[in-house]
């Protein structure tokens, strides 16, 4: 391993399958409270990690294709400068980090995204009392009023990192206590999540293959030099021809 | 009356009362405001000046002095899993009943906890440490770290935070536990300061 960490992602379009199991498996692992149809009709659910559809071609010959959109955790992030009171910085493992605590609502940050994957709390959240035992206790509950976004699940990372310092051993690379939740939930594996500062992390090598000319690999909206840590590859199709990037 | 002589005009007696009661309401909440302001910054500097919050009474009076000073039992006795995980938890009655269910017959808050334990319910002990929801504090950690620093055993190492808890009569707060209180010491064992470390 690395000195200091670069985590970052690979999303495979070509293998999603838009079955939302990241979906809900961040909103299980995030304490993100249910949310209504009325809050999808006022564009104020939140959704740390959300499938974009698209449809494609005339009929018969339609094809539906499927982006999981999650915080980029932008090299060059548009939310961190515009922050009045630091509440989203940069660390030193490539992280785009929101500390809830220091945050008051300017909302500054959701409208400088282009990705739009921060959230605002409008309401404090709410659970039925049958789902309040399933709470995650390593992460935050968010109060009305804060923004919000995925964090790469921190607290996966926290307590992986100190556990390997426990027993003396180094983070292994694709450990599931590692992945965050919506990487161990995919069926079929199409985010890898990694250390993109360790040569051989399965991230990297794929970084390696496919960000070079001819290869797959795009950021969301690179042309904005936001310098993503999320990587997509596009969709292999012999029929339709794709265009590079977005 | 000489032109511009200026006479002032004698106040009635309701008019007298009237401001008698609104200088004496004004005076009444200059006194609360500054009795907050004390409040609030006296308490948010740790040690609370006035209303200080005294070491809360516990369902059990249970004595530490006696069973780790007399009888010298461990913290991590009791508290298992401190040195293990986040949480250092707080035994279920099951433990206290592998001694008690044969000593201490003549104290009546060990019959209290019998019954307790018979009827399958728990102590429901008031916290006396807490910190806000947002940190995450990690016993097993900082644990591991001080007693390899200081080449001791983990339980030498519980007062650094919580005081000499054995010799209290009530467990009480010791440290403000602050987060300049967490800095000042991260800052003094290069553990790091990102904000990430302790807020997720």
């Amino acid at each position: 391993m690395a000195d200091s960490n670069k985590w970052g992602m690979v999303v495979d379009i070509d293998r999603c399958t838009g079955c939302q199991g990241c979906v809900v498996a961040c909103q299980a692992e995030n304490n993100i409270p249910i949310n209504l149809e009325e809050h999808f009709n006022q564009r104020r659910a939140i959704q740390w990690i959300r499938i974009e559809r698209y449809w494609e071609g005339e009929y018969p010959n339609v094809k539906a294709r499927f982006i999981p959109i999650m915080c980029q955790h932008c090299g060059n992030a548009p939310c961190e400068p515009v922050c009045p009171v630091y509440a989203t910085y940069h660390n030193d493992e490539g992280m785009n980090v929101q500390v809830y605590n220091r945050c008051i609502g300017t909302r500054f940050c959701a409208n400088g995204c282009p990705y739009h994957i921060r959230f605002f709390n409008f309401w404090e959240p709410e659970w039925p009392e049958s789902l309040k035992n399933q709470l995650n206790p390593d992460v935050t509950v968010r109060s009305r009023g804060i923004m919000e976004k995925c964090s790469f699940c921190v607290q996966r990372i926290q307590r992986s990192t100190r556990e390997a310092e426990r027993d003396g051993v180094d983070l292994e690379d694709g450990d599931r206590g590692l992945n965050p939740a919506c990487v161990n939930a995919c069926a079929t594996n199409s985010i890898i999540f990694g250390n993109f500062n360790d040569p051989n992390s399965e991230v990297s090598i794929i970084k390696e293959k496919e960000m070079k000319e001819g290869g797959r690999g795009y950021g969301l909206l690179e042309n904005l030099g936001t310098d993503p840590n999320v990587i997509y590859l596009k969709k292999v199709d012999e029929s339709v021809e794709v265009g590079h990037g977005h | 009356m000489i032109p511009g002589d200026f006479q002032p005009k004698k106040p009635t007696g309701t008019q007298l009362a009237k401001l008698g009661v609104l200088g004496a309401v004004l005076l009444g909440v200059f006194i609360v405001v500054v009795l907050l302001l004390t409040f609030v910054i006296s308490s948010w500097l740790g040690q609370p000046v006035i209303f200080a919050r005294e070491a809360p009474d516990q369902p059990i009076a249970f004595p530490h002095e006696t069973h780790v000073k007399e009888l010298g039992m461990d913290c991590t006795f009791c508290h298992r899993t401190v040195e293990k995980e986040a949480a250092a938890s707080v035994p279920a009655t099951g433990l206290c009943m592998t001694c008690h269910s044969a000593v201490g017959d003549e104290l009546e808050s060990i019959s209290k906890m019998r019954s307790l334990y018979e009827d399958g319910r728990s102590i429901h002990w008031v916290r006396v440490h807490r910190v806000p929801d947002h940190v995450h504090f990690v016993h097993e950690a900082h644990i591991r770290y001080f007693s390899e620093k200081e080449g001791t055993e983990a339980k030498e190492v519980c007062a650094t935070c919580h005081g000499d808890v054995a010799s209290m009569d009530k467990v009480e707060q010791v440290r403000p536990l602050k987060m300049g209180d967490c800095v000042s010491c991260h800052k003094q064992n290069n553990a790091p300061t990102d904000c990430a470390t302790c807020h997720y």
